[in-house]
């Protein structure tokens, strides 16, 4: 014989509310000690690899310490930041701007540096070197005038790292190692 | 004479209020799932001021806890602690001497502790520069840095976005 259904089914369900008081309180904790731990500025930092020879006192673009660098070709890029604008050159020339004299990229006409401009000669410069067998042309060389503001440094920095082809679509380093020369007097 | 007291609402159950927890609850967690995703395990690496800002860059490079020298507006410090006012760096002279006694010394320590316990020795240092000090200053600092052996220097910038 089958069971007999139990007849204290007509009890209703009581309700039961679930007790969060102390969800509550583990939240009430793990905020504040989570915002104070919290990274509000994202930092980062640009990596400069300063030979540990003398490269740094401003011999600049050729160290020729041994006589098997010397055959190998060199680029030299040099950007030199002045009150008036950017020049781009190297050792041996300097990329005129359009008037003919001056830097090769002047500034905007509110006084702020053309950076737009700048990347794009130095993508023009970059398309005609690569693969033409410079040891150095990943490098470029960067110097300023004396009261050059550090923004301004670091800004043609960031312009100097990557830029997308247009044909392959792919990002491909501009000139990411920078080196540093002595202030332009 | 005074009202008389409503004899039907006398009878009425008083109706017990609860707190609707659950919208609380909602936004406790979107806010917890926030705070873990910007939760930092390094610590502040820098302690901002208005002596000390920093230039914006888009570079994505984390940086890691070094040696540090900042070069705030009017002083210059190492690992937070102050070496000199930038007003006493002569204008002649590209090494800063009393930068380059410092940074030697913490040279030599991770000399020793490279033979010591192993500790090799990375060369690296992080410059936090204000954003306006002027290239020449910046140059000098990164002269002193390379001359004491910490030549792997990384420039500490805010992200962008």
């Amino acid at each position: 014989m089958a069971y007999k259904p139990s007849m204290r089914r007509k009890n209703e369900d009581e309700e039961m509310e679930l007790d969060i008081r102390p969800v509550m309180n583990l939240m009430v904790v793990l905020i504040p000690l989570l915002i104070a731990g919290a990274e509000w500025v994202k930092l980062s930092v640009i990596e400069i690899n300063v030979p540990p020879a003398k490269a740094a006192d401003g011999s600049g673009v050729g160290d020729n310490k041994n006589d098997i660098k010397e055959k190998q070709k060199k680029l030299g890029l040099t950007i030199a930041i002045s009150d008036a604008g950017i020049t781009i050159g190297n050792a041996g020339v300097i990329l005129s701007g359009e008037s003919g004299e001056g830097p090769t990229v002047g500034k905007l006409e509110d006084g702020k540096y053309d950076y737009a401009k700048l990347r794009e000669k130095l993508i023009d410069l970059k398309k005609k070197i690569v693969g033409k067998g410079f040891v150095d042309e990943n490098r470029a060389v960067l110097t300023a005038s004396a009261d050059i503001e550090y923004q301004t440094i670091v800004t043609i920095m960031d312009n100097l790292q990557t830029y997308t082809d247009e044909e392959s679509k792919q990002v491909l380093p501009l000139f990411p190692e920078v080196n540093f020369s002595k202030v332009l007097q | 004479m005074a009202f008389q007291p409503s004899k039907s609402k006398k009878n009425h159950a008083k109706e017990e209020g609860s707190l609707n927890m659950n919208s609380m609850m909602d936004m406790m967690t979107i806010i917890l799932l926030f705070l873990l995703k910007s939760f930092s395990t390094e610590g502040a690496l820098v302690t901002p001021s208005q002596q000390l800002r920093l230039p914006v860059s888009d570079q994505e490079l984390k940086p890691k806890k070094e040696l540090t020298v900042s070069i705030a507006k009017d002083v210059l410090m190492v690992n937070d602690a102050v070496i000199m006012s930038v007003s006493d760096i002569e204008k002649n002279q590209m090494l800063i001497p009393s930068l380059a006694d410092r940074l030697s010394d913490y040279a030599a320590q991770e000399h020793e502790l490279e033979v010591d316990v192993g500790k090799e020795f990375t060369h690296e240092v992080i410059i936090e520069g204000d954003e306006k000090i002027p290239f020449e200053l910046l140059f000098k600092v990164m002269f002193t840095c390379s001359k004491t052996e910490f030549y792997k220097m990384r420039l500490l910038t805010i992200r962008k976005g």
